[in-house]
């Protein structure tokens, strides 16, 4: 993974300086609290319901097993023991005390982490494939690139003060695990025939109140420009994008009001300003960042998956957690194991402080000291030896993070809510859990296979509703939380956008409702057919017709 | 009172924005574009949102307002004026101008500030480089980081 050197190791120790200065002065109230919220923004700092929330910046959800010990301890030390994993990779924190932020920042700084743009109308943490590196449809390794679109955004002159958040994306597989289709700028990275390695960009997908999908402007962008036509659109949606209206500020209604094709041309005039100039990557620029992501020194004599036979006929448990939780690595004999934060009963993406050191304990026994998070809001350990899955599963099963529903209905992306977020409409935690309590039965999910079940508090979006298989999002209804309902919504490759089925639903109602739409593709599904598939071919109305069938 | 900095440090200032008040004897013109001439010698100023073009670079000041300092398009019309119009002149923000922000201001190419008074000026001075060095490139490094000072790990 990406180390600092003694320039990037100076730039967060001087924002230590810099936001603590700032801190202060709005303490002693030299610093308006309008302008300060502006400031503060920028370094991760929000005012929430209850209390300010920091968001740690995991860049592209990479952290190795001593910066997660250190968010252990700011969960212990700074807060009430638990984290939060966020749907863009980053890791909240739901109770600090303003006045201790640049403390906090202080022993991120010493391990190489910081909170900087994880908020405000800037350029955001980049995301990218929690499998990133280490899978097996990998076409080219994204980590790279997103180190280098990091450092090019980070403190960036011009593009600090944009007409709203920015949010780009970077994969490099072939099953697309970062949903770029739903990102302002989402980058599909992969080699040609001749072995140079090319952009595919497209502009301006995203969630909240309008969803969209992405366009494709270009296709074939070679790796060098890339830093420079980025900054060709950044200029151009910097310019022209909207700031009378912050829900008209998106890329994506700028490139709807100009046209994918007017963008693009605008774009094109742009960059040809820009093709050459000294940002332009040289292959010594690209070196030196691909160094930073070597594979790590994998045992050439693997185990064969055999070895687990007799173990997963014993126990069914880790049976199943094999096959939804483990996927396939590049090298023989290692594994990609995804720890479920999703047991019920445990908001989604919540982990504790105990939590955090025991996952970076096995990151150091059962890999290479390495952990990814996803933004299904789960913990990755990247390099398993297959050997090593059943104690890992005991352990992890021990610590709570064992949940064998790695894709199924309860591992669900679910935003705070209205327990934490000021701008919620509804509760999204309850609902999850009593969702959670319904659907409890493994074999019951096994049954239904693949569904992503995604739930938003507020139109926002943070909980990703629009693209779940199943969406629900919670709603104001005369100052009574209600929640609407779409089904068919898909984040990965050939991203859809949720139907809403119809009128909304009381809490109490919903799990109800979401058993009737499973029953419905239970009794309309062909054999082995995916909920989402299913649902494409049969359209909405048998689902709206049993749900809304009134039984008096 | 709106308080000048320029060269790093609180400057008198000779220049003043008509709209804002009467210029006194020896003080130069700022005007806006419309009532602006290229050979007049008059200061130009212009709002974030303004196309940059080749003409404006005569004049010997050009000033952007902020109209609220969040407003980033400033930004990016300096950085064109200055990379893409080669305007060597004065660029001076005016308007909501920050003290927080100078460092951006700085590296898309303005090199005087008219702040709203005389404490967000001295606010200013003490937060006016934050950062010993930056990433990217910018108006005043062409150069990226790594293209400048020797990186290692």
């Amino acid at each position: 993974m990406y180390r600092y050197d003694s320039f990037d190791q100076k730039f967060v120790d001087e924002r230590v300086v810099h936001y603590r200065a700032q801190t202060e002065r709005y303490l002693a109230g030299e610093l308006p609290e309008d302008e300060f919220l502006q400031l503060r923004l920028r370094n991760g700092l929000y005012i929430q319901r209850l209390a300010p929330m920091l968001r740690v910046a995991v860049p592209y959800g990479i952290l190795d097993s001593r910066q997660l010990r250190t968010l252990a301890h700011i969960a212990r030390h700074y807060d009430r023991g638990y984290g939060h994993l966020s749907t863009r990779q980053n890791v909240q924190f739901n109770w600090p005390e303003l006045a201790e932020v640049p403390d906090i920042l202080q022993d991120l700084a010493e391990v190489q982490m910081h909170a900087i743009q994880t908020s405000g109308s800037c350029i955001r943490n980049i995301t990218t494939d929690q499998f990133a590196g280490v899978s097996e449809d990998e076409s080219v390794d994204p980590r790279p690139y997103c180190e280098l679109i990091r450092q090019w955004s980070t403190s960036h002159p011009e593009f600090d003060w944009l007409p709203r958040k920015f949010k780009i994306a970077v994969t490099g597989a072939s099953v697309d695990r970062a949903a770029v289709d739903v990102h302002d700028i989402g980058l599909v990275v992969f080699r040609t025939d001749s072995d140079e390695i090319q952009f595919d960009v497209k502009v301006g997908g995203g969630l909240g109140r309008t969803p969209v999908i992405g366009q494709m402007i270009r296709r074939g962008l070679p790796v060098r420009h890339l830093l420079t036509y980025l900054e060709a659109i950044l200029r151009v949606y910097n310019r022209y994008g909207r700031r009378d209206n912050k829900y008209k500020a998106r890329i994506k209604i700028l490139v709807r009001a100009m046209t994918a094709d007017g963008f693009r041309d605008k774009v094109d005039a742009e960059w040809a300003h820009l093709e050459g100039s000294p940002s332009t990557l040289t292959d010594e620029d690209l070196a030196r960042m691909q160094a930073h992501f070597q594979p790590y020194p994998y045992d050439s004599q693997p185990a064969s998956i055999d070895t687990l036979g007799s173990q997963r006929l014993e126990e069914c448990a880790f049976d199943a957690w094999v096959r939804h939780n483990v996927a396939p690595h590049k090298q023989p004999g290692y594994a990609i194991v995804t720890l479920s934060t999703k047991l019920t009963g445990v908001p989604p993406g919540d982990v504790s402080d105990v939590q955090m050191d025991l996952v970076a304990d096995w990151a150091d026994r059962y890999g290479f000291g390495e952990i990814r998070i996803s933004h299904e809001q789960n913990f990755v350990l990247p390099d398993v030896r297959f050997e090593q899955l059943f104690e890992l599963w005991q352990q992890a099963t021990s610590a709570q993070l064992g949940a064998n529903n790695v894709g199924l209905l309860s591992d669900m992306i679910c935003c705070p809510g209205g327990d934490y977020c000021s701008l919620a409409n509804a509760k999204s935690i309850p609902l999850a859990e009593a969702i959670q309590r319904k659907f409890d039965s493994y074999d019951y999910q096994h049954d239904l296979g693949p569904l992503d079940l995604n739930i938003s508090g507020c139109m926002n979006a943070c909980g990703h509703h629009h693209v779940g298989h199943i969406g629900i999002l919670g709603v104001d209804k005369k100052g009574a939380e209600f929640y609407q309902v779409s089904l068919g919504g898909h984040a990965g490759n050939g991203a859809s956008l949720g139907q809403i089925i119809g009128p909304s639903f009381s809490r109490k109602d919903v799990p109800d409702t979401i058993e009737t739409i499973l029953q419905v593709y239970l009794d309309l599904r062909h054999e082995d057919e995916p909920f989402l598939l299913c649902f494409r071919r049969v359209g909405m109305d048998p689902f709206k017709e049993r749900v809304y069938a009134n039984p008096d | 009172m709106p308080t000048l900095i320029k060269h790093d440090k609180i400057m008198e200032d000779d220049w003043a924005i008509v709209e804002v008040e009467a210029p006194a004897d020896g003080i130069r013109r700022i005007v806006p574009l419309e009532a602006w001439l290229p050979e007049s010698g008059d200061g130009l100023l212009l709002q974030g949102e303004c196309e940059p073009d080749a003409r404006y670079c005569v004049a010997p000041l050009i000033a952007i307002n902020f109209l609220v300092f969040s407003d980033g398009r400033g930004l990016s019309l300096a950085v064109l004026l200055r990379s893409r119009f080669d305007f060597t002149g004065e660029l001076r923000a005016v308007g909501d101008v920050h003290p927080d922000l100078l460092y951006y201001l700085n590296r898309c190419g303005f090199d005087s500030y008219l702040m709203p008074d005389e404490r967000s000026a001295q606010t200013a001075l003490s937060t006016l480089a934050p950062y010993t060095d930056y990433y990217q490139a910018s108006v005043l490094e062409p150069n990226p980081a790594h293209r400048r000072t020797r990186r290692f790990a």
